[in-house]
């Protein structure tokens, strides 16, 4: 009976990680109510005594690879529905290239957006909170934050695309007068990325790093 | 008459024999305790070299006499001594880029004074206490009497060939309030003798060193080592064996006797202690000329029987106020430290906090500040305690403002703990560390790792989600041919 509970390996190991770290948390928690050490759990010491550079390095990193990662999904939903399509149907390989350009600009939105934000790092002299100074924060928070918007929207823009345009190439394949209004939907799914890239451009208009 | 005096007299010398034995057993004791001493002539000066003693010898005094005799019969008679506080020869080995690493050493100068020099002469091992009497057999040779200098007052000394001169320059070796390594102190020390000798340089005076300290630096761990507990090896016995472990665990506990134990500084509300201090280090520093110059307040402070001035303390429920008074603490005669600590409540953790708000410097009217309520604070139930409150490394201090006194003066205490609100007792209540488990560092590094592992784990989710295609697999079918022709 055991063996039929466990479905499989990943089961298994997704649930051991995850218990693991739901009882490592409450553990700790517990102990820290239990001996009154609560006040030691301090979010803004976290928050000040981290060097913004972590959280700017971080925000290029998921730009980038979150974007990276959303195309690279779109693609291989699309690709393979395509290249499957055009066995029966070859005449839809050209028209739904459109498909493959949408999901890779969502790649190329992600890297224009990590190389304009990695250009706003620059080096400061500061050691302590005090000697930082508050705009240094702020520009690695936005850093941050702005890698986490353009990553985030642009991972399922590029997944929603994906799924669309794969769609698209089967239903061009059966009947050739519904491709047009198929790529209206993937116009609009377009869209979000691109208002992503706009927010975290938003985000990032103030950062000034530096001394 | 005479008869009554001599059993006194016979007991009187059989007590100084008695003592004069001990003080000969202790100095045997001490035999293994040895100062190096190095002697060389200023370049261009040609004096027969004497030989050095052979490998393992220890110079006695009269050996030592007689090396000093020869070297000033014949040479300059102007000496210019560096007596360091503690030297051994192990901290010339360990900083002094013996193991190929010449890059590394911290005696530059004295090494280029050295090879420049005719007839340098170094005798490792020179045995301590004998050694200390160096500066009496000099002054005696010389019949001069020694100069206490420094490399400033050194350019406004005029020397002359012909009449002796004993210039003593000495040079620190224990750590001071800047917890400097011993790295640190000889490189400095090394920049001083470079200085020095340029100065003599420029004076043109041919010119005797000699580089010597007054105490070793380091206890002659070898023999204790061999010799074991109970003397003599045992048979197979390897390093790290028990006695090894037994004649370490010995030289622990000989020096958990020196640490020191003392109780905390109370300051008490009629019977009841209210404000309680304890450090294993308090020291204040001010610049004066360019130059720090150090005060260790740890001895008036605390220990057994010290029992400071807390004139002007107060304590209520909300401020609490420790005034330590010293008296001619560098230059000033009446110097006090102060320590003001505040408690309330704080709305949003809901808890009551108290803060270190000042540590004030008072002398001579001049009122130093510094700014303590950033780093120092502890809920109002514990005690605050941290291994070095200082402002100049790793501040914890802050001067008040950018004019303010407190600009010119370090304060540094080590092991510093404090209460200053709801004392129970006379002990400290818990101690609220100012270093806490995870450093920010390590904060980063577990945030940054995380994420690469759940980057690691998803993508691992989905490649072992890729299925090979097997829709029109048939096992039973004919297996697939590809032909070579078309």
């Amino acid at each position: 009976m055991l063996l039929e509970c466990m479905m499989n390996g990943h089961a298994i190991l997704y649930t051991g990680v995850t218990v693991a770290f739901w009882s490592t948390i409450l553990i700790v928690g517990t102990c820290y109510t239990i001996f009154d050490l609560g006040f030691r759990f301090d979010v803004a010491w976290f928050l000040t005594e981290t060097s913004p550079f972590m959280w700017a390095n971080l925000g290029i990193g998921l730009a980038i690879s979150l974007s990276v990662v959303g195309a690279a999904w779109g693609i291989y939903i699309t690709g393979s529905s395509i290249i499957g399509g055009g066995v029966k149907a070859p005449r839809i390989k050209t028209k739904n290239l459109v498909s493959i350009i949408f999901c890779e600009a969502v790649a190329i939105y992600g890297i224009i957006m990590a190389i304009v934000i990695s250009n706003m790092a620059e080096s400061f002299s500061g050691t302590t909170p005090e000697t930082i100074g508050a705009r240094n924060y702020q520009a690695g928070y936005s850093m941050f934050g702005a890698g986490l918007t353009v990553g985030f929207s642009n991972l399922f823009c590029g997944i929603c695309v994906g799924i669309v345009g794969s769609g698209a190439a089967l239903a061009d394949a059966q009947n050739g007068n519904l491709f047009v209004k198929i790529l209206i939907v993937e116009i609009f799914g377009s869209a979000i990325g691109l208002f992503g890239v706009i927010v975290a451009i938003l985000q990032t208009s103030k950062v000034k790093m530096g001394d | 008459m005479a008869t009554k005096e001599t059993p006194q007299l016979r007991s009187i010398s059989a007590c100084l024999a008695v003592f004069l034995g001990l003080l000969n057993i202790l100095n045997t004791g001490n035999c293994d305790e040895q100062v190096p001493l190095i002697m060389w002539t200023s370049e261009g000066v040609s004096v027969p070299s004497q030989s050095p003693p052979t490998a393992g010898h220890i110079v006695g005094q009269q050996q030592l006499a007689s090396y000093l005799e020869k070297a000033l019969s014949v040479g300059p008679r102007n000496v210019v001594l560096f007596l360091q506080d503690k030297m051994s020869i192990e901290d010339f080995t360990m900083y002094g880029g013996a193991f190929g690493n010449k890059q590394d050493s911290v005696f530059p100068n004295l090494e280029g004074a050295l090879r420049s020099s005719s007839s340098p002469l170094v005798l490792p091992a020179v045995s301590w206490p004998a050694s200390n009497a160096v500066i009496g057999q000099l002054q005696d040779q010389l019949d001069t009497s020694p100069l206490y200098m420094d490399p400033e007052t050194l350019s406004q000394l005029r020397l002359n060939a012909s009449s002796p001169a004993l210039l003593v320059f000495r040079l620190p070796y224990g750590f001071g309030a800047d917890l400097m390594s011993a790295k640190d102190i000889l490189s400095g020390n090394d920049e001083m003798i470079g200085q020095v000798l340029s100065t003599m340089k420029t004076q043109s005076v041919p010119y005797t060193a000699i580089y010597t300290a007054l105490q070793p630096s380091r206890e002659a761990a070898s023999l204790s080592m061999e010799a074991g507990v109970g003397g003599g090896r045992s048979l197979l016995q390897a390093r790290g064996g028990w006695r090894e472990r037994e004649s370490k665990k010995e030289r622990q506990r000989k020096i958990k006797a020196k640490e020191v134990i003392y109780g905390p500084v109370e300051f008490k509300e009629g019977d009841d202690t209210c404000i309680m201090l304890w450090a294993t280090g308090l020291s204040v520093s001010i610049l004066r000329s360019g130059r720090w110059e150090e005060h260790d307040l740890t001895p008036s402070t605390f220990g057994e029987g010290v029992s400071p001035k807390l004139a002007g303390s107060t304590c209520n429920k909300s401020k609490a106020r420790l005034v330590l008074n010293y008296e001619k603490v560098l230059g000033h005669s009446s110097f006090k430290l102060i320590f003001a600590m505040s408690q309330r409540h704080y709305k949003v953790s809901a808890r009551r906090w108290f803060t270190l708000d000042a540590v004030e410097l008072e002398y001579d009217g001049t009122k130093a500040t510094f700014n303590g309520s950033r780093h120092v604070y502890a809920p109002a139930e514990y005690s605050y305690r941290c291994g070095s409150v200082t402002n100049f490394r790793w501040p914890v201090l802050i001067p008040r403002t950018s004019k303010d006194p407190a600009n010119q003066w370090r304060v540094s205490f080590a092991d510093f703990q404090i209460q200053g609100f709801n004392v129970t007792g006379s002990d400290f209540s818990y101690a609220s560390d100012c270093a806490g488990f995870f450093s920010p560092g390590i904060w980063m590094g577990l945030i940054t790792s995380l994420l690469m592992l759940l980057v690691l784990t998803y993508g691992l989710h989905m490649i072992m989600q890729l299925h090979t295609m097997d829709r029109f697999d048939d096992p039973k079918g004919p297996a697939i041919s590809v032909p070579l022709t078309e």
